[in-house]
């Protein structure tokens, strides 16, 4: 369970990220974080992990989020990010999903056991020792994803998963991710995607929560949606050449 | 400048192994005391990574029709400070020597030395910091630092080929050779690295005020004067070390001549008309026959390859100079766009 | 921009050649590793006229090329472009060094031209031994062997990074370079007084993205602190290719230098 309580993040600038966000995502439940660019995504999943500082209160399976605890909160919160290249930064796949698993020292048989698992879940056994650099956008991502479940959390935070995605690559992911029981929030552009993987949606806008309600209400209110700098589920009446 | 394993002795390669080792150990001890280490390493690994992808773009040099890469020992350590642009560097080094075959793999400790010791752990700490510390224009410290570690890398190339006894290239040729060129080499690149130093400046001067550095750029000191500061510099050097060379004529006409003394070249006429016969077409100045038959220079004071050396510097240095008032006059009128 | 494509090409076809399967590949990576070196130091040993006596270490990188099925032109290819500053340093011999070593009617064969054969020699064989390496031994096993051996972890997981972000960062300066010159006046290279902006946006997209892979790592727990690693002892089969290998490399220098000196005594 995931419970957000009056978060605020400002930077070194002024510049407001996140204004007094609070919201509450039950165990297995699956949140879509929508808003346009700007409007403080990214910034609150940086919060939720403690990579950026910021006010408020956070809870993560009832464990609050300090400076203290910074690990043990990021074993519970794992955040798959928008370029799956940032988190692809040693030379082999193997090595990527393991290298968390390293850092909570566990011994080699062990981590080599978990990471087998993991690429059979996900279906990319034949990436194991291949270089991150060789393999396709979709598959990157898989790969990517791998190297934060194979850590266990039991929330999981999603910056932009269809980013870099084609059409096939985006359909694997979305069978994956609603394959998945973790609490997840989904941050994201992608209001169709939005809508077949998560049940509910908060819009942010200007940093602060806007709405928070059922996906199939509110992303395709064209008027709501308008207000937030989105467009909404079938809103733009283009003619198709 | 990355030495091949084929010029160096095992003695040799142990040395400067164990020497790389050491200040590379100590590098890491440094570091380690500070507490942004962790948050440093992503961005020495980028970093580095952009230095390898950029030693690969050659830019166009006017005026000599030929195309130079940067090095980046300074524009690294100006950038994330001397001991972690060493490692850097020395990561690179590894990465070319085993999947480029650039520098070989026990000329490594030498390869270590003389690009990222010298210029990391001796020019910057020794000109770079303390200029830039007193305020100094950025341009001064940079070129100067970049200059000072070429030269000194150079040198080192030179001392560590002539101690292996591979090459039968006397000392002061070898070293005649590689001083100019590499001043040249170095001046070129302090000039790209100012400019490169400058954008990131504008863009984002907190990069620089984390690794130490004082913000402000002053723009008081015409580069062109700063250049010409040089040029003179250069020439009072290689006039000097042309004074020394001519002392101890060990220059490569005078050891031809000095063989045509004995008799066992009588037996490789053809051999030897050809090499002089090359000589003397290669020869920007038809002044060997100042050289008598005794393999004396007439001249006692003036030295060919010194002089040659400087007049190219010299020219490279002038050309280098008219480039970056284009390059001022290219940032005022975007300025003013 | 081919020429930056083509040399990342470079180091990932190597990587892609080390995932192979052969009785080389299977070998220990510090056996590998002590063989290359041994190696090295025994050619580097010889003087600069023992053409001759270095030429039987041939053996050891065709031999390897031939077990581990690396294609011999590869390495080749690479070999020949570590020539030219071996060559400038040898030819000088050849003017400079004049005694004969025997004659062939006119033409003499002179000890300066001795000592450029055994330069370019040298320079084949400890070039072929390296890329050889690096050819059946996988980068990460590489790494693997660095830590195993107590070396600093922040020096090697640089080692590692910087290798990983190599791709990245010339294919990232690639698309720029494209982008640039389709607007330039050239059309060709990289103007000198453009490379301050070009170099400078793409460090600036650097430590962007380093901060960003900063996140990531710490993400998952990253601390600058050294981990235990996993035994892997070295087996039989190692031990008999390192004690062969180091023997044969040995009795040849020894031999050599007999022989040497029995032509002298």
């Amino acid at each position: 369970m995931l419970k957000i309580e009056k978060l605020s993040v400002r930077y070194p600038d002024q510049t407001i990220g996140i204004d007094n966000v609070s919201l509450c995502a039950k165990e297995g439940e699956s949140v879509a974080l929508i808003g346009a660019n700007g409007a403080g995504k990214t910034s609150l999943i940086m919060a939720l992990v403690g990579v950026i500082p910021s006010n408020g209160n956070v809870f993560a399976d009832n464990v609050k989020l300090n400076k203290d605890n910074l690990n043990e909160i990021r074993n519970k919160i794992g955040v798959v990010f928008q370029n799956p290249d940032d988190q692809l930064f040693m030379p082999t796949i193997y090595d990527n999903i393991a290298f968390g698993l390293r850092n909570m020292g566990m011994n080699e048989l062990e981590i080599n056991a978990r990471i087998e698992t993991c690429l059979s879940l996900l279906n990319i056994k034949h990436l194991r020792n291949k270089t991150a650099l060789k393999i396709s956008g979709g598959e990157k991502r898989m790969a990517a994803l791998a190297t934060v479940l194979v850590m266990e959390p039991s929330i999981m935070l999603f910056d932009e998963p269809t980013a870099f995605l084609d059409p096939k690559a985006r359909r694997i992911l979305l069978s994956v991710l609603n394959g998945l029981q973790h609490t997840k929030i989904i941050a994201t552009h992608d209001l169709m995607f939005a809508a077949e993987t998560c049940k509910r949606s908060v819009l942010l806008k200007d940093g602060s929560v806007f709405a928070d309600g059922p996906s199939k209400e509110l992303l395709y209110d064209v008027q709501l949606m308008d207000k937030c700098g989105v467009e909404a589920i079938g809103a733009c009446g283009r003619e198709i050449y | 400048m990355h030495m091949a394993d084929a010029l160096l002795s095992p003695s040799v390669a142990v040395a400067m192994y164990a020497t790389s080792i050491s200040a590379v150990g100590y590098a890491i001890h440094k570091i380690k005391e500070d507490e942004l280490t962790e948050k440093r390493l992503p961005i020495m690994a980028v970093t580095g990574a952009l230095v390898f992808a950029a030693q690969m773009i050659n830019f166009t040099i006017p005026g000599t029709g030929s195309s130079g890469h940067i090095v980046g020992g300074i524009l690294l350590a100006a950038l994330i400070g001397g001991y972690p642009a060493l490692l850097t560097i020395a990561s690179v080094l590894i990465i070319q020597c085993l999947f480029f075959a650039d520098g070989g793999l026990l000329a490594l400790g030498c390869n270590i030395f003389n690009m990222g010791v010298l210029p990391c752990l001796v020019a910057y700490p020794l000109v770079f910091k303390p200029l830039r510390q007193k305020g100094k224009h950025l341009a001064l410290a940079t070129i100067s630092a970049t200059v000072l570690g070429l030269q000194l890398g150079a040198f080192s190339v030179v001392l560590e080929t002539f101690a292996s006894g591979i090459t039968e290239l006397p000392f002061s040729t070898f070293a005649l050779l590689m001083q100019p060129i590499h001043l040249a080499i170095g001046i070129v690149e302090g000039v790209v690295t100012v400019a490169i130093l400058r954008f990131v400046y504008q863009m984002r001067p907190e990069i620089l005020a984390s690794a130490g550095q004082r913000v402000a750029i002053s723009s008081g000191i015409s580069i062109k004067k700063i250049i010409v500061a040089l040029t003179l510099i250069t020439v009072l050097v290689s006039g000097g070390l042309s004074l020394y060379a001519s002392k101890n004529p060990d220059g490569l006409e005078w050891a031809i001549a000095r063989t045509t003394g004995t008799s066992e070249l009588e037996a490789q006429g053809e051999i030897f008309s050809v090499s002089s016969a090359l000589q003397e077409s290669l020869a920007i100045f038809p002044d060997y026959e100042l050289i008598n038959a005794n393999g004396k220079s007439i001249f006692q004071n003036i030295s060919i390859p010194g002089i040659v050396g400087s007049i190219f510097a010299c020219t490279l240095v002038g050309a280098a100079g008219i480039l970056l008032a284009k390059i001022k006059k290219g940032k005022r009128t975007a300025t003013n766009e | 921009m081919t020429d930056i494509r083509s040399k990342i090409e470079q180091i990932y076809s190597l990587e892609q050649l080390s995932a192979q399967n052969s009785c080389v590949h299977g070998l220990h990576p510090l056996a590998k590793i002590c063989s290359t070196i041994l190696y090295i130091v025994c050619i580097l040993s010889f003087d600069r006229y023992a053409f001759f006596e270095i030429l039987p270490y041939a053996f050891y990188p065709l031999l390897l090329i031939f077990l581990a099925k690396v294609p011999i032109g590869m390495i080749f290819k690479r070999v020949i472009i570590a020539l030219p500053f071996c060559l400038f340093a040898g030819v000088s011999n050849v003017f400079l060094d004049t005694a004969p070593v025997m004659q062939f009617g006119e033409f003499s064969f002179t000890f300066g031209m001795l000592s450029l054969f055994t330069i370019v020699l040298r320079t084949l064989l400890c070039v072929s031994a390296v890329l050889i390496l690096v050819a059946v031994t996988p980068f990460d096993e590489l790494t693997e062997e660095l830590r195993r051996m107590h070396l600093p972890n922040i020096f090697i997981t640089l080692l590692e990074m910087t290798y990983r972000y190599i791709g990245v960062l010339a294919e990232e300066a690639a698309t720029m370079f494209i982008g640039y010159r389709l607007r330039s006046r050239t059309g060709s290279g990289l103007e000198m007084k453009d490379m301050g902006s070009f170099i400078g946006q793409l460090l600036l997209r650097s430590f962007d993205r380093a901060d960003r892979v900063y996140q990531a790592m710490k993400c998952r727990g990253y601390a600058l602190r050294n981990f235990s690693h996993a035994q892997n002892n070295l087996d039989k089969h190692d031990w008999c290719f390192i004690l062969l290998t180091g023997g044969i490399f040995l009795l040849l220098r020894w031999g050599a230098s007999q022989y040497v000196a029995g032509r002298f005594f």
